[in-house]
C-alpha cells in the first residue's frame, strides 16, 4: 500500500491571511483572493479557460495531472475539487486513487503513468536529464500534448502553491465538483 | 514522426549548430496557451503593489535555489550590481531593504515548501506592501517559479517571454 504523497510533511495554516473581495459573481477566481490584483486578474482567467479549451489533453488526463501536483503541494482544496468536466470525461476515483499515491501504482494505464512521472519530473527534479521519460513521452505524446502537459503543469503547480500561501486551508475537505471558471 | 524528431531536438536543446529554443519557439506547437502564461508573466512587471525591483529579487533567489544558470544570468529588470552579488547573503546584509528582506524570506519557504509558510513572514511582507502586495508576491512566486522549471525542462536558450 502506497504512502499519501504529502503524508509527514508540515501543515498549513488554516487561518486565512488575506480578505477576499466582496464580490460574488459566481467566478472562483475573481471572488477569491486572486481578484484582489487588479493587473494579474484577466491573465489568470484567461490562462485557466486557455489550460482546459485550447490544447490537446483530453480533461481527464489534465484533472490527472492536476490531482498529482495537488498531493506534491499539499492543497488540500485542490485535493478535494474534480472538475465536472473530466468527471464526464471519464475520470473515475480508482484512477485518482491510484495517482494519489507515492510512487508509480501497478496497473495504471501507460499514458497516465507517463503524466505521473512528467509530474513526478517537474515537481521533484526538474533540472536531471531523464533520457527514458523523454523518449517514452516521445513514443505517446505529440509534440503539442508534451507542451500543454509542461504548460498546465507551469499553471497548476503555481496556483496550488499560491492557495496554500494565502493560508485559509482547512484540514480536510469533502470531495466536490465544481466548473471551469468561465 | 518527423515533428516528433524536431521536437525532440528542441527539447534536448543544443543541436549540430549549438542552437538552443527560446519560449516562443518551443511553445509554437500550442501558441494560445503559450500566449497567455506568457501575458501572465509579463503581468507582475507592472504592478502597483510590488516593485519590481523588489520581484526581480526575488525570481533570482529562485534561480539560485532551483539551480538555473539560465534564469540567474537573465536581467528581467536592472538591478544595483552589489545587490546580484549579495543576493544569497541577503540576511546579514545591509544593502537589501527591510521590504526586500521580507519578500526574500517569504521566497525562500515559497520555494522549500509553501506550507512551512508562517503567519509571522506573511505579515512581514503585508507591512510593507498591503494584503494586494502579499497576494501579488505569492502569485509572482508561482508564476517566476514556473518559468524557471520550464526553462529548465525545455533547456531554454534565455529566460526571456517571448511571443510564439
Amino acid at each position: 500500500m502506497g504512502l499519501e504523497l504529502d503524508e509527514g510533511r508540515s501543515t498549513v495554516t488554516t487561518k486565512a491571511r488575506v480578505n477576499s473581495p466582496q464580490s460574488d459573481t459566481g467566478n472562483l477566481i475573481k471572488d477569491s483572493a486572486l481578484g484582489l490584483v487588479p493587473e494579474t486578474l484577466p491573465h489568470y482567467l484567461d490562462l485557466t479557460v486557455a489550460i482546459w479549451d485550447a490544447g490537446p489533453l483530453s480533461p481527464s488526463d489534465i484533472e490527472l495531472a492536476r490531482l498529482r501536483n495537488a498531493n506534491h503541494v499539499g492543497c488540500v482544496m485542490c485535493q478535494a475539487v474534480r472538475y465536472d468536466i473530466a468527471v464526464a470525461d471519464g475520470l473515475t476515483e480508482d484512477l485518482v486513487d491510484q495517482v494519489s499515491k507515492q510512487g508509480i501504482q501497478a496497473g495504471l494505464p501507460e499514458r497516465q503513468e507517463l503524466i505521473v512521472r512528467f509530474v513526478d519530473w517537474y515537481v521533484l527534479s526538474p533540472s536531471a536529464h531523464d533520457a527514458d521519460l523523454k523518449r517514452c513521452l516521445n513514443e505517446q505524446f505529440s509534440e503539442a500534448e508534451q507542451v500543454h502537459l509542461a504548460l498546465l503543469m507551469a499553471y497548476f503547480n503555481g496556483f496550488s502553491r499560491c492557495a496554500v500561501s494565502l493560508g485559509g486551508m482547512p484540514d480536510s475537505m469533502p470531495r466536490m465538483e465544481i466548473s471551469v471558471p468561465r | 514522426m518527423a515533428g516528433l524528431l524536431q521536437f525532440w531536438f528542441l527539447l534536448m536543446a543544443e543541436t549540430a549548430s549549438g542552437h538552443k529554443a527560446s519560449y516562443g519557439e518551443v511553445v509554437e506547437a500550442l501558441p494560445e496557451i503559450g500566449r497567455q502564461f506568457a501575458a501572465l508573466y509579463r503581468s507582475f512587471w507592472s504592478l502597483e503593489s510590488v516593485p519590481a525591483e523588489t520581484l526581480e529579487l526575488c525570481r533570482l533567489r529562485l534561480a539560485q535555489l532551483l539551480g538555473s544558470d539560465v534564469a540567474w544570468r537573465f536581467e528581467e529588470v536592472s538591478l544595483a550590481r552589489r545587490q546580484r552579488d549579495e543576493l544569497s547573503r541577503w540576511p546579514d546584509n545591509d544593502g537589501f531593504s527591510p521590504a526586500q528582506k521580507a519578500c526574500l524570506e517569504l521566497t525562500e519557504m515559497h520555494a522549500m515548501d509553501a506550507r512551512s509558510i508562517t503567519d509571522a513572514q506573511a505579515d512581514a511582507v503585508k507591512l510593507h506592501f498591503g494584503e494586494v502586495g502579499f497576494v501579488a508576491l505569492v502569485q509572482a512566486l508561482g508564476v517566476f517559479d514556473a518559468m524557471i522549471r520550464l526553462g529548465l525542462i525545455w533547456d531554454l536558450s534565455s529566460m526571456k517571454v517571448d511571443q510564439p
